[in-house]
């Protein structure tokens, strides 16, 4: 009988599933499926994962022995995105790994279902990682915190983390995910953290310094005055930066 | 109106300075890698970021200004030739220290991009730049990336310094032929905008050898430099304008070359007749193309163009021409021709040629992979053969193939083997032959 494993969508949660499946059915047909977005079959035996901090590591030192950095990071990408059947493209390309010769080229084999799924997944959540290092905009809040509200389809945070502390190491700066309610907080000369679960103080986010109105004004006027009115052209403009992004940018509000 | 000018405030200026600044293509942040210290603000990527993009469809990456838009100069095409009146202004260092530096930081723009009219004299405008720089990198501690032009004219020992708080840097060949620029630009001269052009190049050279004796030598441009010219100003054609770009390639080791239609902002006689369909745009795409075709493809501007036919076809793309022009290389064996070619085959970019060159390693390739590893296959089936079969039958003939390239949209012909499925719908007329025609 087929073992599901069902855990939460989250990087402990997913990791988690993939340390059970792996120790109990990587020789035989097993799936991992998202709380809540399970989609019950005959013939399958459901099992909650009890999620501990513990397997991440073990799991991530297993798949960087074995698989490679790159693959590791793939991995990682990929659990990041939207999908529901990440964590089971994830397990079944871990299993064709071992099927092959060197485990490390497992992301060449895009021929498997499995491992072009992963291939995909890590794409769509690194392209969105870059789109939002491009358009994120900061607005100065009244206690010189650099503040942002996004709403990507995938969790991207943790990938856009290194870039921003390194562009601002001396800045406070802030970046709030909607979509996912996640917090990504630097403080000036410390590392970023990552805080999940908390609610965004609406009223105290929209408290702005005395200056970030003018310096919102000069942008705008930079924005109109830079385009060629002779070769003005809204389509290009949308295939380039498409609609979706533009709710939380400044040059568009 | 006689007034005395009162100070102007931010806004406006950046308002004017940033309009008279539009018309210079360069917005790019490519080119070089750096990591912030830690001290200050900023870092560089190499394939660049780009913020945003106007309503022209054109990337935003650098806050895009002159420094004044004052100049002595009257070149023909310029808003801003001395002949012309219109308000001027200058920002202080000061001011452009802080804008940059605050729209960094709310994650507007990328860098800098410094320009500026001839204020005076090259040498004086050219030391403000350097004031501008200094002041950026030194006292707001900016480590974004800095694109700014030198000066032609200006004392090398002022570019030289320039050059290694900069990215990259630039001086506009303006126009194609040394004709050309004497007839709109009658106070610049060819020598004039070479002379710094070489010194830039010789520095980075120089400057290479240094960084491999000491590590942390200060680097000189580490981005390159680059270049523009406006098209349709003059007439020359795209065959002199794209030999100049060859030339400035090879020669100056430049990293790019722009290129900007031409939009008429000042009526003046010696501008040919202007259409009215607006500035040059296709003009410009298939030079963009051809450019391309220079840097990565291993093309020669001689190959796509020549005195007899001097300029683009409008309709199909200069890859496309040049192959229907050499037909008799073609049909290429895409398991066997040698990496050079697949690359000259149109619908074959870099990134699928060298997949197919990987790929066909472990097996042969059929078209069904080709269509997986990116090959554009409306394009390329004309001219490529799978295990010495053709996609579909076609005949090798110039008419034909152009013929089939524009008028079925650039759509696979029916027929193509497998590859081609259509919906069926109930109203479809369901003789049985057909449909398994169709399926085949």
């Amino acid at each position: 009988m087929k073992q599901v494993y069902i855990c939460h969508d989250t990087v402990t949660g997913i990791y988690s599933a993939l340390y059970d499946a792996w120790k109990e059915s990587r020789n035989r047909e097993a799936g991992i499926e998202l709380r809540g977005k399970t989609q019950q079959q005959l013939f399958c035996e459901y099992r909650i994962v009890e999620e501990c901090e513990k397997k991440v590591p073990a799991v991530q030192r297993m798949i960087k022995r074995y698989m490679g950095y790159n693959t590791y990071w793939d991995f990682y990408l990929a659990i990041l995105s939207d999908d529901n059947e990440k964590g089971d493209a994830v397990f079944r390309t871990m299993q064709e790994a071992r099927r092959i010769a060197d485990s490390t080229r497992i992301m060449d084999h895009l021929g498997c279902p499995a491992v072009a799924k992963v291939f995909e997944l890590s794409r769509r959540v690194s392209n969105e990682a870059h789109i939002y290092k491009e358009v994120i905009r900061f607005r100065e809040l009244e206690n010189g915190v650099l503040f942002s509200e996004i709403s990507p389809r995938t969790k991207i945070l943790a990938c856009i983390a290194e870039h921003f502390a390194d562009r601002f190491p001396l800045e406070n700066w802030m970046i709030y995910d909607k979509t996912h309610k996640a917090f990504l907080a630097h403080r000036a000369g410390a590392e970023c953290r990552l805080i999940c679960g908390e609610e965004l103080n609406k009223e105290s986010a929209s408290r702005i310094s005395a200056n970030q109105k003018e310096y919102e004004e000069l942008w705008k006027a930079f924005f109109e005055s830079i385009a060629v009115k002779e070769r003005e052209n809204p389509k290009l403009q949308r295939t380039h930066l498409p609609k979706r992004y533009r709710r939380e940018m400044t040059e568009f509000s | 109106m006689d007034c005395i000018q009162t100070e102007m405030t931010l806004y406006e200026k950046l308002q004017i300075l940033s309009d008279a600044a539009k018309y210079d293509v360069a917005c790019t942040s490519s080119g070089v890698d750096r990591r912030g210290d830690g001290n200050g603000m900023g870092n560089c990527s190499r394939a660049g970021i780009c913020h945003s993009f106007s309503a022209d469809g054109r990337c935003i990456s650098l806050l895009k200004i002159l420094f004044t838009n004052e100049c002595i100069y009257d070149c023909k095409y310029c808003v801003n030739r001395s002949s012309n009146d219109v308000v001027r202004t200058s920002f202080t260092p000061d001011d452009i220290c802080t804008l940059t530096m605050e729209f960094y930081r709310r994650n507007y723009i990328e860098g800098l991009f410094l320009s500026s009219g001839i204020l005076k004299s090259p040498d004086y405008t050219m030391e403000l730049l350097y004031v501008t720089l200094y002041k950026l990198r030194h006292v707001y501690n900016f480590q974004g990336y800095i694109h700014v032009k030198a000066i032609p004219g200006a004392d090398t020992r002022l570019i030289r310094l320039t050059g290694f708080l900069a990215d990259r840097m630039s001086v506009n060949v303006e126009l194609p032929t040394a004709e050309g620029l004497r007839r709109l630009a009658p106070h610049k001269s060819r020598k004039n905008i070479l002379t710094p052009m070489r010194f830039v190049q010789d520095g980075m050279r120089q400057n290479r050898e240094e960084i491999t004796l000491y590590r942390n030598a200060p680097r000189f441009v580490p981005a390159g430099q680059s270049t523009q010219m406006i098209i349709g100003a003059t007439q020359d054609t795209d065959y002199h304008i794209l030999s100049t770009a060859e030339a400035l390639y090879k020669k100056f080791d430049l990293k790019r070359v722009f290129y900007s239609a031409f939009v008429p902002v000042n009526r003046d006689s010696v501008f040919p007749a202007v259409s009215h369909d607006g500035p040059p745009l296709l003009r410009e795409h298939r030079l963009y193309q051809a450019d391309w075709l220079l840097r990565f493809y291993h093309f020669e501007a001689a190959e796509l163009l020549d005195e007899k036919n001097p300029n683009f076809n409008i309709f199909l793309d200069p890859k496309c021409c040049w192959a229907l022009k050499h037909l008799e290389l073609f049909p290429v064996e895409i398991n066997r021709a040698e990496y050079r070619m697949l690359l000259r085959v149109p619908g074959i970019g870099c990134k699928s040629a060298s997949r197919i060159v990987k790929a066909r390693r472990m097996g042969n390739l059929q078209f069904d992979d080709l269509r997986k590893i990116g090959v554009v296959l409306k394009r390329a089936l004309y001219f490529i053969t799978c295990s010495g079969k053709m996609m579909c039958p076609t005949k090798i003939e110039e008419d034909y193939i152009t013929r089939n390239l524009l008028n079925t949209k650039e759509r696979i012909p029916e027929g193509a083997g497998s590859l081609n499925y259509r919906q069926l719908t109930l109203f479809d007329d369901m003789d049985p032959e057909k449909a398994r025609l169709t399926f085949q």
